[in-house]
């Protein structure tokens, strides 16, 4: 490619010959107003950054949370951001995921197939007796609140469900629709998930009345209403 | 001002050596130009060319890009074609074939020139040069068959990756040879700006491959990293190229020095340590501790700082010469970048401000922000210098004074009508996204005008690159003209001024 070497000399370097120097730099000192822009932009983004630094937290989301607030909050009950639920609210969540699909949100269960837990004899029992069914099931026929239930079985829930889901369970159908019961501690059904550790077969209702009516387990709780004396009125009929 | 008011300088050069024996100053120096000139022009001459192809072809998918935005049915059966392919495909073309190729050219003409140093090893910069197209190539190519990583501007598949980082070492090594190499004992501020570049640029890409690819970032702070990158990419690359080209472009063309050494320094130096920490507050509100977006905000009204400064002093080194913006297509391209830039900034710091994004945020606002910076600020400047390089690399002037300013003004309504339309077109839409009583479908409704208004911009920029592409094509094949005076773009109105330039 030709780029013009063979031109006239002058011609083709006309525009170096012509061009200015190469730029200088002057040196005009720093304007009073330029300094006051400074300012004005420090001040401006440094207050910007207090307003919304969300004090600096590292796990801080809210660009305007406050400090003192921060500070208080941690003296008081540490960071714990979610609440923690109580022994009755964990268990309402097993209950809705297990139980709930036969003895019914409601713990009424379905007249002649699935047995009530509300008022019922067999849940304001014995927490022995009770533990007892979760863990190995039970098979009908059975007498519930004076009446018979016995097409249906329920399946052992050992394997599915650890100690303290069992507890917990147990401690919301003991208290909730009305039923006044004490609550049942975790360490009571480790205790007697050893006890009988042996039974491979659900339990059939001859083996649960064996069981007198006050076996209790370890770390069983009375509430206040129960030691006051009033009787369980399933118990009646 | 009418001509006559236009100062009058002195002629810079000094009369021609009179006899064999007489040899001025200012001969030995043209004559050293000269060498210079003639060291560079393969490479630069490379790189620029490559830089105007990919050009035209970042245009065009542009073009289609946004076509699709209000005609989503175009080939939506043709998997290369969808948006999310061509998009990513404009972007990248556009930032790293054409913004980083003509800045790398730019930047290796004034290095030379301002080392008052030959060329060393051209071929380094060939090759460089090759592999970055390579690079670029395989790039596009990965994203278009579907292999974009997905980060913006980070779009490229990593072995894309890996070549443009070869060649980047290649041009670089370069740039460490040349500077050792000076001959000038001063060190202009343009050369502040292009070192600042050459060493920001494997700072940014490298962090950003490592922590993307190498030793992944986990979850969330993935897009942190990406819009850091993102953004320093657009202000500590090719801002502080463009930056560097117009402190060297306005007062050479002018003939007079730069007004204050000062504000230069305060100005590269807020400028480099306040843009560093900008980028986070394109993520308000999302799911990151409040004070990193926020530090990144406060970092955004610092830059109020290199702003006011750079243009302070750009404003004081033009005064009394604007009327010379009436002959100069360099000096009225690099002043309409220098312009953008102030308005590139202030619309930046606007935009990052908590109660501004909450309408603004993902709206075509940002995109108006974007185009505004890489092409109203940089593409512009970079126009302007090769306007002014290429002539003393082929030895020839500009065909005809009638196309260059065709260019300027396509390519200036065409970003004015772009901007424009985005950014009113984002607030509106940003509006109705906000409006929860309006179903989001109609906030689409909104915004169509808008974008048919964008696509007719964009349709001005196509005209103004296939006529610079065309016009500089002709240089390159040596149609230029012949001439002792270069293309003055309003050649008859005032002789007398143009002597000046």
């Amino acid at each position: 490619m030709d780029y013009g070497e063979t031109e006239d000399v002058q011609q083709v370097h006309a525009a170096i010959q012509r061009e200015k120097t190469e730029p200088r730099v002057g040196l005009e000192p720093l304007s009073i107003w330029l300094i006051g822009i400074y300012g004005l932009a420090i001040f401006f983004g440094g207050a910007y950054l207090g307003r919304f630094s969300g004090s600096f937290q590292a796990d801080g989301l809210d660009p305007q949370a406050d400090m003192a607030a921060a500070v208080k909050g941690a003296g008081a009950g540490g960071p714990t951001v979610v609440a923690e639920l109580g022994p009755v609210e964990r268990g309402k969540k097993v209950y809705s995921a297990n139980c709930a699909t036969c003895h019914q949100a409601n713990g009424e269960g379905v007249a002649g197939q699935y047995p009530p837990l509300a008022q019922s004899e067999w849940v304001l029992g014995s927490t022995k007796r009770l533990g007892m069914i979760l863990l190995k099931g039970a098979e009908g026929p059975m007498t519930v609140k004076g009446a018979q239930y016995g097409s249906a079985v329920m399946q052992p829930w050992e394997k599915t469900l650890n100690d303290q889901k069992i507890a917990d369970v147990l401690t919301y159908i003991r208290q909730e629709w009305g039923n006044k019961a004490g609550s049942v501690a975790p360490e009571g059904i480790a205790a007697l998930r050893k006890e009988i550790a042996g039974r491979t077969a659900s339990y059939r209702e001859p083996d649960l009345k064996a069981v007198p009516d006050d076996a209790g387990l370890p770390g069983d709780n009375q509430p206040p209403a129960a030691a006051g004396g009033a009787p369980p009125p399933a118990a009646a009929p | 001002m009418t001509p006559a008011e236009i100062p009058l300088k002195a002629p810079s050069a000094a009369p021609v050596a009179t006899s064999a024996t007489e040899v001025t100053r200012s001969d030995v120096e043209q004559v050293e130009r000269a060498l210079i000139d003639a060291s560079t022009r393969v490479p630069v001459l490379m790189f620029y060319t490559s830089a105007v192809a990919w050009l035209v072809i970042g245009t065009i998918l542009a073009a289609y890009t946004s076509f699709k935005m209000h005609m989503p049915d175009l080939f939506g059966d043709v998997a290369f074609l969808t948006w999310g392919r061509v998009r990513p495909a404009h972007m990248n073309s556009m930032i790293y074939g054409w913004a980083s190729m003509a800045g790398i050219g730019t930047a290796i003409w004034l290095m030379a020139r301002l080392c008052r140093t030959t060329l060393r090893r051209p071929l380094l910069l060939v090759a460089g040069a090759a592999f970055w197209n390579v690079g670029v190539l395989v790039g596009l190519g990965g994203i278009l068959a579907g292999h974009s990583t997905g980060h913006q501007w980070l779009e490229f598949p990593p072995y894309a990756a890996i070549i443009l980082f070869v060649a980047y070492t290649l041009v670089v090594s370069w740039a460490v040879l040349m500077f050792q190499h000076r001959r000038e004992g001063h060190i202009y501020i343009t050369q502040w700006y292009l070192i600042g570049a050459f060493l920001w640029f494997p700072w940014l890409y490298g962090a950003a491959q490592i922590m993307m690819w190498v030793t992944p970032l986990q979850g969330v702070m993935q897009a942190a990293m990406a819009w850091w990158y993102a953004n320093n990419i657009m202000f500590l690359w090719l801002g502080s190229i463009a930056l560097g080209t117009a402190y060297y472009m306005i007062p050479k063309v002018i003939g007079r020095p730069v007004y204050s050494y000062h504000l230069a320094a305060i100005g590269f130096w807020t400028y480099a340590l306040f843009s560093s920490w900008t980028g986070m507050q394109r993520l308000v509100d999302g799911p990151f501790p409040a004070w990193m977006v926020t530090a990144s905000i406060a970092a955004s009204i610092l830059t109020i700082i290199p702003v006011a400064t750079v243009g302070l002093n750009h404003h004081m080194t033009m005064r009394g010469n604007f009327g010379l913006m009436r002959y100069s297509p360099t000096l009225r391209f690099t002043i309409f970048g220098a312009i953008a830039y102030t308005v590139f900034s202030a619309l930046g710091i606007l935009l990052s401000l908590r109660s501004v994004a909450s309408y603004t945020q993902f709206t075509q606002a940002s995109v108006a922000y974007t185009h505004l910076g890489t092409y109203a600020f940089f593409t512009m400047t970079m126009f302007g210098a090769m306007y002014y390089i290429v002539p003393r690399l082929v030895g020839r002037e500009w065909r005809n004074a009638g196309l260059i300013k065709l260019h300027f003004w396509s390519s200036a309504y065409g970003v004015g009508l772009m901007v424009l339309m985005l950014f009113v077109g984002g607030v509106m839409q940003g509006q109705d996204l906000n409006n929860t009583a309006l179903p989001f479908t109609e906030s689409t409704q909104t915004i169509l005008a808008y974008l048919r208004g964008r696509s007719l911009s964009g349709m001005l920029l196509m005209i103004a690159h296939l006529i610079f592409a065309f016009h500089f094509g002709m240089m390159l094949f040596g149609l230029g003209r012949t001439a002792t005076v270069p293309t003055f773009l309003n050649p008859q109105q005032d002789e007398a001024a143009q002597k000046s330039l």
